[in-house]
C-alpha cells in the first residue's frame, strides 16, 4: 500500500503547491542562515560566511527542482501544461476549432442517439430475475407457415412433464376487459397468467402478492394483480387498494397485488389467473397459450431446442391427427421483446458509425492542414530539446480536447435527438412486432459510450497527423522555408487517401439510404387494396357480461350504424371485426367443401365479419358476384366473400362463385357469393392477402370496428361518432378513434424513421466528404500556385488550368466511387430484410447515387479550380 | 554513469538520517547535516542541499514526520523526527547494512588471504 500513500501525498502536494513552495523556501533559508552564522562564528566576514554557506549547501535551484520532482506528480503537471497550451492554441484558431468541434459533435451526437436507442431496446437488462435464462417456447407449423404459434394446454402439460432442460414452464393468454367504476369506462389489455408465470419472471410485487395455484380454477379466479401504470393513473397509487374490489366486465375482482414500475409487460395493465376452459383441457387443436420457460442453469438454447424437438416428435407420433406438423421454436425473451426493430437498429448503428468515420477523416484532414502551418513551431520546439513523445503527447492532448468538446456538444444533440427517435415506436399500432418505448433514457452507459466515442475519435483523427508532425527532421524544417515542407509527398498522399475513403463511405451510405427510401416510397404509394382517405375508425369491444348473446351485439351495431349514417357528412358506414392495419387480426382455415376431408393443410385465411356497408366505406372493389346485403341474416343461407388470392388458392380454374367452403369454427359450409380485391390487412410489409369475409349478421363478434366515410376531414366527425355510440350504451369504452390515413402512416413508422435517418446520415456524410474534398483540392491547388503561374506565363489557357486542378479531384472521386460501389455491393445484402419491392442491388439506385455523389464532389473540386485560374502569373512567380 | 553511485548513496543517506534522528531526537535539516558531517569526520562530502529531497522522500514513506518549531536561537525551523515505522525501517536497514558490510569484509579478507 505504500505506493498508495506516496500517490496520496504527491497528490496532496499538487493541491497545496503554493504553501509548500513557501515552506520549502523558508526551510532552505533557515538552513543557509544557520550555516552563515556558524561560519561567522569561525571568524569569517559576513560576505565570506554567506559565500561559504552557499558553497557547502550546493545549488539552491537544483535542490528546489529535485525537491519539486519528488514532491509532485510530474505527469499530471505536464498534462495540465499540455491542456493549457492546447487551449491556447485552439483559442488562437477559433475557426478551425469550431469547424472541428461541430463536425465531431454531429458524428458523436448521431452515434450517441442511436446507441441510446440500442441501449434501451437491445442492451438494457430486462427487469426480470436472471433474464438471460428466460425463453419463449412457441409451437410451429412449418407447412402452414407458422413460426411462432401458440400452444394447446395438453401439449404444454406434456412439455412440462417430459423435458429436463427447463426449471419450469408456464402459459399465459391475452384478454381484454372493460374497466368501470374508476373514471371513464376504459378498455384494458390484460394477461391471464398462471401462478407459475410470475415465479418464472421472478419479480416480487410492490404490494400484496401474486396468484396462488388454486386461483387457476373457475370460481376462484376473480382476483387481479394491477400494473403500476394503471394503479397510478386510475387508482391514484393507493396502497390500501390491495384487498378491495374493482369492476372488470361488470364483475367484482379482488386486487391481490400491485407490480412495481419496472415490471412492464408491453402494453399490459393488469393480470388475472389463467383458467383453462373445460373444452380446451384435452383439445390439442385449441392453441391459445403463450409459453414462457426458465432454462436450468448451464443449459444452452441449443440443448433446449434439441430436447424439445425430440418431445415434439414424440407427440407428433402419438397424436398424428393434431400434432403431425407441430414443432417447437424457442427464442430468448430478449429477442422476443426486441422484435422486428433489431435489424433496422443495427443497420442504423452501422450507418452512424460510417458518419463518425467520415467526420474523423474530415477533422484529421483539418488537423493535417494545420499541422503543416505549425511545422516550424514543432521544429523549433524539437530543436530546443522537446522530446518526440512529449510533442506527440501534446498534439494528442489537443485532439483529445477537440474530441471531448465535440462529445459534449454531441451529447446535447443526442439528448435532443432521442426525443425524436421515440417516433420509431408508435404506441397505437399493435401489429408492429416492436417493443413499447415511451422514453429513451440517457443512462450511465450512454454517457460512457459518448465519452469512449469522443476519446477514440480523438485518437483516430489525431494520431496520424501527430505522428507525421513529430516525424519531421527538425533541422530540415528549420532550414527550409515553411512552405516547401508542407507539400511533402507523404502528407499529400495521406490526405488523398482520407478523401477517397470519405467518398467511398458516403457512397455506401447513399446507396443504403437510396434503397430504403425507394422501398419506403414504394410502401407509401403501395396499393393497400382499399382507400384509407376520408375514413374515420373507432373500435369497441362489447363486454361479455352485457353482450353475451348474438342478438344483443346485432342490436348494438345496428343502432349505432343507423345513428352514424344519419350524421351530416357521412356517406357510408360499416363495421369490421379486425380493422386493416390496426394490428389485430384473426385467421381461420378455409377449404372447399369437396376437399374438406383431405389431410392436406393449407395456410389459413385472414378473416373478419363485416356489415354490408363496410366494403363501400373503405372502398374495397367487388370483382365478381355481390356484396353482402341485409338479407344475409342469421336465418338465411350461410354466405362468404373471399379475396382474389384466396379464390386462386382454393381453386385456380373453377369459378369461385357458388362454391361451398368449410370455415373453421362455423358449422355449416358457406356459399361464396362474391370475390373482392386483395387487401393488405396486415400492412404493406406483409404479403398475406388470402382473406375471407363473413356477414356480421351471421357471425356477430364482440370486437367491432366502425369505418365511416365522409367527404370532409374524417377527424372532424370523431366527437359526433363517439356520442352516437354512447347514445346507445353510455358505459361502452371506445378506443382507437383515428383516421385511417393516420393508421396507415403509423403502421409504417419504423420504416419511415429508418428511411429518414439513413437519408439524413447519407446527406451529412456526403456533405462532409464534399467539404473534405474541397479542402484537399483547394490546398493542393494553392500549393501549385507557383507552377500554375509558370504555366500561365508560358501561355496556358484558363481551361487547361481548370482541367489540371479538376483532374486532380476527379482521380480521387473515381477511386472513391469505385471502392464505394464495391463496398455497397458487398454490404447492401444486410439491408435485404428491410427492403420491400426493392432488390439490394437495385441498379437505378446504384447509378443514381453514384452520379449524384460524383456531381457534388466535382462541384467541390471545381470551386478551387476556378480560383486557380484567377492566379495572376506575375504575382505567383514573384511569390517565392 | 552516476546513477549507480547515487543509488548507493541514497540508501546510505537514508540510513544516516534515520540513525541520526534515532540518536538525537527531533532535529532540523541543518542539524542533521551537521551531525552527519561530524560523524563522518568530513569524509562524507555531501552538498547539504541534497538532504532536503531525501527528507521529503523519507517523510512520504512515512518513516519520519515533521513539525515547525523554534530553534535554540529563536529561529523558525522545521523539525524532523523518527516515526514508529521509521524505527522499524532503521532496524531493517541496519541489519541489511551489517549483513552487506560483513559480506564485503569477508570478501575482502578472502581476497587478501
Amino acid at each position: 500500500m505504500s505506493w498508495l500513500r506516496l500517490l496520496g501525498s504527491r497528490l496532496a502536494a499538487l493541491l497545496r503547491k503554493q504553501k509548500l513552495e513557501r515552506q520549502l523556501g523558508e526551510e532552505l533559508r533557515a538552513h543557509l542562515e544557520m550555516l552563515t552564522e556558524e561560519n561567522l562564528g569561525r571568524g569569517m566576514s559576513l560576505e565570506e560566511a554567506r559565500y561559504a554557506a552557499l558553497r557547502s549547501f550546493g545549488s539552491v535551484e537544483q535542490v528546489r527542482e529535485s525537491y519539486r520532482e519528488q514532491r509532485g506528480l510530474p505527469m499530471m503537471e505536464t498534462l495540465a501544461q499540455d491542456v493549457r497550451y492546447a487551449l491556447r492554441q485552439l483559442r488562437r484558431s477559433p475557426g478551425f476549432a469550431a469547424v472541428a468541434i461541430v463536425t465531431l459533435a454531429l458524428g458523436i451526437g448521431a452515434n450517441t442517439a442511436i446507441f441510446s436507442v440500442v441501449n434501451t431496446v437491445l442492451l438494457r437488462p430486462l427487469p426480470y430475475r436472471d433474464a438471460d435464462r428466460l425463453v419463449m417456447v412457441w409451437g410451429t407449423d412449418r407447412p402452414r407457415g407458422f413460426d411462432t404459434d401458440q400452444v394447446s394446454p395438453p401439449d404444454l402439460r406434456d412439455w412440462q412433464s417430459q423435458n429436463h432442460v427447463f426449471e419450469s414452464m408456464a402459459g399465459s393468454t391475452d384478454v381484454m376487459y372493460t374497466l368501470t367504476g374508476a373514471g371513464d369506462p376504459a378498455p384494458i389489455i390484460g394477461y391471464e397468467f398462471s401462478a407459475e408465470y410470475f415465479h418464472i419472471l421472478g419479480v416480487a410485487p410492490l404490494a400484496g402478492r401474486t396468484f396462488a395455484p388454486e386461483e387457476e380454477q373457475a370460481g376462484k379466479n376473480h382476483v387481479v394483480v394491477l400494473g403500476y401504470r394503471l394503479w397510478q393513473s386510475r387508482f391514484g397509487g393507493d396502497r390500501a387498494l390491495v384487498g378491495k374490489n374493482i369492476t372488470l366486465d361488470g364483475a367484482p375482482y379482488t386486487v391481490v397485488g400491485i407490480m412495481p414500475p419496472g415490471f412492464q409487460y408491453p402494453g399490459v395493465e393488469l393480470w388475472t389467473p389463467l383458467v383453462v376452459p373445460r373444452e380446451a383441457v384435452q383439445d390439442r387443436n385449441y392453441r391459445f397459450l403463450r409459453v414462457i420457460a426458465r432454462l436450468k442453469p448451464g443449459v444452452t438454447l441449443q440443448q433446449a431446442q434439441t430436447e424439445m424437438n425430440t418431445i415434439a416428435g414424440r407427440l407428433a407420433a402419438a397424436y398424428p391427427g393434431t400434432n403431425k406438423d407441430e414443432g417447437v421454436n424457442i427464442m430468448t425473451l430478449r429477442k422476443m421483446t426486441a422484435g422486428d426493430i433489431r435489424a433496422p437498429l443495427l443497420v442504423l448503428l452501422c450507418a452512424v458509425g460510417f458518419v463518425l468515420l467520415i467526420a474523423c477523416a474530415n477533422v484529421a484532414n483539418l488537423v493535417l492542414a494545420r499541422a503543416v502551418t505549425r511545422q516550424r513551431e514543432v521544429a523549433v520546439r524539437t530543436a530546443l530539446g522537446a522530446s518526440r513523445t512529449r510533442l506527440l503527447r501534446q498534439l494528442l492532448t489537443e485532439s483529445a480536447l477537440l474530441g471531448l468538446a465535440g462529445g459534449a456538444l454531441g451529447l446535447l444533440l443526442a439528448y435532443w435527438g432521442t426525443g425524436a427517435l421515440v417516433a420509431m415506436f408508435p404506441p397505437t399500432i399493435s401489429n408492429l412486432n416492436i417493443p413499447r418505448v415511451d422514453k429513451i433514457p440517457m443512462d450511465a452507459w450512454v454517457l460512457a459510450f459518448a465519452l469512449v466515442a469522443s476519446l477514440l475519435t480523438a485518437v483516430i483523427f489525431g494520431l496520424a497527423p501527430a505522428l507525421q508532425a513529430c516525424g519531421l527532421d527538425a533541422y530540415e524544417a528549420l532550414k527550409e522555408s515553411g512552405r516547401s515542407l508542407s507539400g511533402s509527398k507523404h502528407g499529400r498522399r495521406f490526405r488523398s487517401a482520407l478523401v477517397i475513403a470519405e467518398v467511398a463511405l458516403s457512397l455506401i451510405l447513399l446507396v443504403a439510404a437510396g434503397l430504403t427510401i425507394k422501398s419506403f416510397i414504394g410502401l407509401l404509394r403501395g396499393d393497400l387494396g382499399f382507400n384509407p382517405d376520408h375514413v374515420l375508425s373507432l373500435r369497441v369491444l362489447l363486454p361479455d357480461y352485457k353482450y353475451s348473446k348474438d342478438a344483443q351485439r346485432l342490436a348494438f351495431s345496428n343502432q349505432v350504424l343507423s345513428r352514424l349514417q344519419s350524421l351530416p357528412g357521412v356517406t357510408s358506414a360499416g363495421t369490421v371485426t379486425f380493422l386493416p392495419l390496426s394490428g389485430w387480426w384473426g385467421v381461420r382455415n378455409v377449404v372447399l367443401q369437396t376437399q374438406a376431408s383431405s389431410q392436406q393443410q393449407m395456410p389459413p385465411a385472414v378473416w373478419s365479419s363485416v356489415t354490408p356497408g363496410y366494403f363501400r366505406s373503405i372502398d374495397i372493389p367487388l370483382l365478381k358476384g355481390r356484396y353482402f346485403t341485409d338479407h344475409d341474416t342469421a336465418g338465411a343461407n350461410g354466405v362468404a366473400i373471399i379475396s382474389t388470392t384466396l379464390a386462386k388458392r382454393l381453386s385456380s380454374k373453377a369459378d369461385p362463385i357458388g362454391q361451398r367452403v368449410v370455415v373453421d369454427g362455423i358449422k355449416n359450409p358457406l356459399e361464396v357469393v362474391g370475390v373482392v380485391a386483395d387487401v393488405h390487412q396486415l400492412g404493406l410489409t406483409s404479403d398475406e392477402t388470402a382473406e375471407v369475409y363473413l356477414p356480421f349478421n351471421q357471425v356477430p363478434t364482440p370486437l367491432i370496428c366502425f369505418a365511416i366515410r365522409t367527404p370532409s376531414d374524417p377527424t372532424s366527425l370523431a366527437k359526433a361518432a363517439q356520442r352516437a355510440i354512447w347514445a346507445v350504451d353510455k358505459d361502452q369504452a371506445v378506443s382507437y378513434v383515428m383516421s385511417m390515413t393516420q393508421l396507415a402512416s403509423e403502421s409504417l413508422a419504423p420504416q419511415r424513421v429508418v428511411a429518414v435517418l439513413l437519408g439524413v446520415f447519407a446527406g451529412v456524410a456526403s456533405a462532409l466528404a464534399a467539404i473534405g474534398l474541397y479542402g484537399v483540392i483547394s490546398y493542393s491547388a494553392s500549393q501549385r500556385t507557383h507552377e500554375i503561374g509558370i504555366r500561365m506565363a508560358l501561355g496556358a489557357g484558363r481551361s487547361s488550368v481548370l482541367r489540371l486542378v479538376v483532374l486532380d479531384g476527379l482521380k480521387l472521386i473515381l477511386l472513391g466511387l469505385g471502392l464505394g460501389l464495391a463496398g455497397a455491393t458487398a454490404l447492401t445484402r444486410l439491408l435485404s430484410g428491410l427492403l420491400y419491392g426493392v432488390r439490394p442491388h437495385d441498379l437505378p439506385i446504384f447509378s443514381a447515387v453514384s452520379i449524384l455523389l460524383a456531381g457534388v464532389a466535382l462541384a467541390a473540386s471545381f470551386i478551387p479550380a476556378l480560383r486557380a485560374t484567377r492566379v495572376d502569373p506575375t504575382a505567383a512567380l514573384r511569390q517565392e | 554513469m552516476t546513477g549507480g553511485r547515487e543509488d548507493i548513496l541514497r540508501g546510505t543517506l537514508d540510513l544516516l538520517v534515520l540513525k541520526t534522528l534515532d540518536m538525537l531526537g527531533p532535529l532540523h535539516g541543518y542539524g542533521i547535516a551537521r551531525r552527519i558531517e561530524q560523524v563522518s569526520e568530513n569524509l562524507l562530502h555531501l552538498n547539504q542541499g541534497t538532504l532536503y529531497p531525501a527528507l521529503l522522500r523519507l517523510e512520504q514513506k512515512g518513516w519520519i514526520g515533521s513539525k515547525w518549531g523554534t530553534s535554540d536561537n529563536n529561529r523558525r525551523a522545521r523539525y524532523y523526527s523518527l516515526t514508529k515505522a521509521g524505527k522499524k525501517q532503521l532496524v531493517r536497514e541496519t541489519e541489511s547494512w551489517e549483513k552487506m558490510a560483513g559480506m564485503i569484509a569477508r570478501l575482502l579478507q578472502g581476497a587478501e588471504g
